[in-house]
């Protein structure tokens, strides 16, 4: 069981500051303090919560901060004083753990859903275990020891012992530094790292405290504890530091590595438990990663593209490198607005170089972990040099070293202040969109002088009032888009100049119950029929997994000959890669799918048409990404997209508004550069 | 707190859609009138959606009756037992049950409960292994306790919580059997998962527990109201309860693969309480 003590150092002169400290190993501490100034350490008490430690540390520091003026100095008395009131907050705490407790107990049982089994733990009278240490001990530095001959004697040998015994665990630190540099990872993470990378490290919290007390390493506990009061009742909040998420998304459970109460989060499970007794160590990155490179790896920077850009792609690609050049302090944000079938990827090339070139790590996340795989080796082709690693939940090089670094977005997590360049990719998807967890973690994996870029053909609302109103009212008519400004940069028209289709709107009234009853629905037959005749593929999206199957049996009656060709597919069916693939392989050509296929597929020659587009999964963006499957490629640049609707809705309207506007758009664009020409 | 939704698909719990199959799981798991109104309540609190409870891989009527696997496709040995069962010559547990076959969605379950430390799954099991026990023994308060598979210290420590703990726990609280703690682990094994072999598992789990230091029964008999605690008991913890009514020990696990480690168990209970008591075991998954 790991235990953290407690304690206040008050330094020996009269005006000198007190502050209250959290340390897994006393001595290190005292060493540490020994070796720079003189102080008094006067131990409070310990406990194996890390959580309620660095709670109590909270609510000490202020005590002292609201007494120590009149005093002045730190006397005995009032450090009794503090030890008293270190136990009565402990059993505060206690006390509110409780409640807390059966306060979620009771509601649980009022839900319809929960078990009946909520009460299956007898409570503790205390939940918190606090051991009061009464220990003061006066540290002298070295040099005022040397005075006296006798003290020098047992003083050098002691700081000789401790020396030899420092570049031992000197050559672990800097092994460990270099392993750990730019990560945020909770204890039991360090430790499975150490051992897959049979680094020995002899005491690991030793090394990793001192890294703390040089201000090197912030550690901080997995589950924040702390107490609010307002005017009726004093309420425990907790806090999940990995992930920032709050109250109920933490599981209050009975913990047995630290025997006592402790809770852990719900939200970031998948990647171990983050619980108020495990330390999360913050280790900013100190360099750049030409730590671990060796001399002769040549240029990670050079960039080896054969491709062109058009004109818009060139002026996109550009603003976006000179985002990334600049040094504008406040300017960390950016995005490029690209509508789908633009060149996104492309568009990055200059932009990664530059932060590359500066000496710094990227960082590309994306929300999938198949667009991780398809993206790294286009990344490692076209920087040869540059060492780029795929990483996600399975990925074996999670922990190497790189200059590019390709993560699915759980993954960012991991990572903190690493990144110069931390590019998002496809900003408005699912787990990203309205998630501030993700955020939180893409803000922080980036350097503190690092910039974000968001890439996105349908950024949500929030982005784009962050980042694209800036400059609106330069622009001419308060109604167009601006094409660029400080931080943001739109690219209207698909890379091969054609416009986008526009969709097609269709209300139909009661399609649903048609289509479950089997009768005609001519407007979907036809236009399916007439696309698989003139050998395209379709795609069919549906709102919900249940219509899957319905629709597909729909349209097999309605066409049996090809219903052989048609398949349907949903997140949760175990063959869905075997069937995207075979769609992708045209062994199929009509698939019935859910929104899973709203992005990142991409098909030459096909169709779309969605069945149901009123319902409300079907968002303005959903829709847009939709109707951006067709006319991708070069060869077959145009195609048809239907919405089929049982009811007029919003969200098809403004769909198909915005993606007129962007072919108005791309059109000016044109002419405009035409004229330049 | 519980999930609000699915736990095997993240789905959305539809309890109109559910009803019928959670009437129709009752009406199959129910195995008296009586106990069908308890595992109807009980499924219908169940925290997986219409689809996944269908789905869920119910162990068949047919069952060997030793170890309580579904000998449907099986070959039945003599008097009931299926091939393993049928070669073992002494079996220190009266009998095993599980409600469930152990497949891959039960893979991932128990993985995300026990590897990844989801304990708001231990309401979900627990539920399960309640309807386990209304299915196979009808009334469980002839039960004198329940006792579960001790799991190492050091163990303990890493993985912060006792998961076969917690289900009996929920399981003693639903059916009012007390939980007691009668065992403990003294090897070290290796994960389960990771050791190879049947031999193997049998010769590692050989003497792995042994009794509980400062294990009391005494006042088990009187600590539980119903069953057989009007039998009078005197002496200590260590004689065997004499009376008319055998001492009746639930032992709970969450899987059952070889059997190993419950017989382990199972031998550690009877050579302390000597051979009148009977040591029963039940697993969600088998």
């Amino acid at each position: 069981m790991r235990e953290f003590l407690l304690y206040i150092k008050s330094g020996t002169e009269a005006v000198s500051s007190v502050q209250t400290y959290v340390t897994p190993s006393f001595s290190v501490d005292q060493s540490f303090w020994q070796e720079r100034e003189s102080c008094i350490l006067h131990v409070i008490g310990k406990t194996s919560s890390l959580a309620l430690a660095f709670s109590l540390r909270e609510q000490i520091n202020e005590c002292i901060r609201k007494r120590l003026p009149e005093r002045q100095k730190l006397t005995d008395g009032v450090v009794a004083e503090l030890r008293h009131l270190a136990v009565g907050k402990v059993r505060e705490a206690s006390v509110l753990y409780g409640r807390e407790m059966t306060d979620r107990e009771r509601d649980d049982n009022q839900a319809s859903w929960s078990s009946a089994f909520a009460c299956m733990r007898q409570p503790p009278k205390d939940w918190f275990a606090w051991k009061v240490v009464e220990f003061r001990c006066e540290v002298h530095a070295c040099q005022k020891d040397a005075e006296s001959a006798g003290g020098y004697k047992i003083f050098s040998r002691h700081s000789l012992l401790r020396r030899t015994s420092l570049t031992a665990d000197g050559a672990s630190a800097s092994v460990l530094g270099k392993l750990l540099d730019g990560r945020a990872l909770l204890w039991e993470e360090i430790e499975t790292l150490l051992c897959k990378r049979g680094v020995e490290v002899g005491d690991l919290a030793a090394v990793l405290h001192e890294g703390v007390l040089a201000g090197k390493v912030q550690w901080l506990p997995g589950v924040r504890m702390g107490v609010v009061s307002n005017w009726r009742r004093k309420r425990l909040v907790l806090f999940c530091e990995r992930c920032g998420s709050e109250d109920r998304a933490l599981q209050l459970i009975y913990c047995h590595s630290c025997e006592q109460g402790c809770a852990y989060c719900t939200i970031c499970l998948g990647m171990g438990r983050s619980k108020c007794c495990t330390p999360y160590m913050l280790i900013a990155s100190s360099a750049s990663a030409d730590i671990g490179r060796e001399k002769g790896m040549g240029q990670p920077a050079r960039l080896e593209w054969t491709g062109r850009y058009s004109q818009d792609q060139a002026r996109a690609a550009e603003r976006a490198r000179r985002f990334v050049a600049g040094s504008h302090p406040g300017r960390s944000e950016f995005l490029i607005w690209a509508v789908c079938g633009a060149g996104k990827t492309e568009l990055l090339f200059p932009s990664v170089a530059e932060a590359l070139s500066s000496g710094g790590r990227v960082l590309i996340a994306t929300p999938r972990k198949d667009v991780v795989l398809e993206l790294a080796p286009r990344i490692r082709r076209v920087f040869p040099e540059a060492r780029v690693i795929a990483v996600h939940g399975a990925s074996a090089e999670k922990w190497e070293e790189s200059d590019i670094t390709i993560a699915t977005t759980h993954q960012v997590m991991r990572y903190h202040r690493r990144f110069l360049l931390v590019v998002l990719d496809e900003a408005d998807a699912f787990p990203y969109h309205n998630n501030p967890v993700l955020y939180r973690a893409l803000a922080r994996a980036a350097h503190e002088t690092g910039k974000l870029l968001y890439l996105s053909a349908t950024p949500p609302l929030y982005l784009q009032k962050r980042l694209v109103s800036n400059d609106r009212s330069k622009s001419a008519s308060s109604a167009a888009l601006p094409l660029a400004s400080a931080t943001h940069v739109l690219l209207p028209g698909r890379y091969h100049g054609k416009p986008l289709p526009v969709p097609e709107i269709l209300t139909i009234k009661g399609l649903h119950k048609r289509v479950r009853t089997n009768r005609a629905v001519p407007q979907m037959t036809n236009a399916v029929k007439r696309s698989l005749d003139a050998e395209r593929q379709v795609f069919v999206f549906v709102p919900r997994i249940d219509d899957v199957d319905v629709v597909l049996a729909y349209l097999q009656k309605a066409m049996p000959d090809r219903s052989e060709q048609m398949a349907g597919v949903h997140a949760s069916d175990p063959l869905r890669e075997e069937k995207v693939l075979a769609f992708r392989n045209s062994r199929y050509t009509l698939m019935v799918t859910t929104t899973i296929l709203e992005r990142g597929v991409t098909i030459p020659k096909s169709d779309v048409l969605v069945v149901g587009a009123e319902a409300p999964v079907f968002d303005e963006a959903s829709l847009v990404q939709i109707a951006g499957r067709v006319g991708r490629s070069f060869d077959d640049t145009a195609g048809s997209v239907l919405f089929l609707q049982a009811e007029r809705a919003a969200a098809t309207k403004l769909a198909v508004r915005q993606i007129s506007r962007m072919n108005q758009l791309a059109k000016k664009l044109a002419e405009a550069g035409g004229d330049n020409a | 707190m519980t999930i609000q939704s699915c736990v095997a698909c993240g789905g959305h719990l539809n309890a109109l859609q559910r009803e019928g199959i959670v009437r129709k799981r009752a009406r199959s798991l129910s195995s008296s009138a009586a106990t069908y109104p308890v595992v109807y309540r009980l499924l219908q609190k169940l925290q997986v959606c219409a689809g996944c409870l269908e789905a869920l891989p119910f162990i068949g009527e047919q069952i060997c009756r030793q170890c309580g696997r579904d000998m449907c496709g099986e070959v039945i040995c003599r008097d009931g037992l299926c091939r393993d069962c049928v070669d073992r010559a002494s079996v220190p547990l009266s009998n095993n049950r599980s409600l469930l076959q152990y497949d891959e969605k039960g893979k991932s379950l128990v993985s995300l409960f026990k590897y990844r430390g989801d304990e708001r799954l231990a309401s979900f099991f627990s539920a399960l292994l309640t309807i386990a026990i209304y299915r196979y023994h009808h009334t469980p308060s002839r039960f004198t306790c329940i006792t579960t598979v001790p799991l190492h210290p050091t163990r303990l420590r890493e993985r912060g919580f006792n998961q076969v703990e917690l289900l009996a726990k929920a399981l003693g609280h639903a059916i009012g059997v007390p939980v007691k703690t009668l065992l403990e682990r003294t090897k070290a094994t290796e994960k389960l998962s990771k050791q190879g072999g049947r031999v193997h598992r049998e010769e590692s789990m050989r003497d792995a527990f042994a009794w509980a230091q400062g294990a009391v029964l005494a006042d088990l008999s009187s600590a539980c109201s119903g069953g057989i605690a009007r039998a009078k008991v005197k002496g200590g913890a260590n004689s065997p309860v004499m009376s008319g009514t055998p001492l009746r020990v639930l032992l709970i696990d969450d899987i059952y693969t070889t059997g190993s480690t419950l017989r382990s168990c199972a031998s550690t209970l009877r050579a302390h309480l000597g051979t009148v008591c009977e040591i029963y075991s039940l697993t969600i998954y088998r």
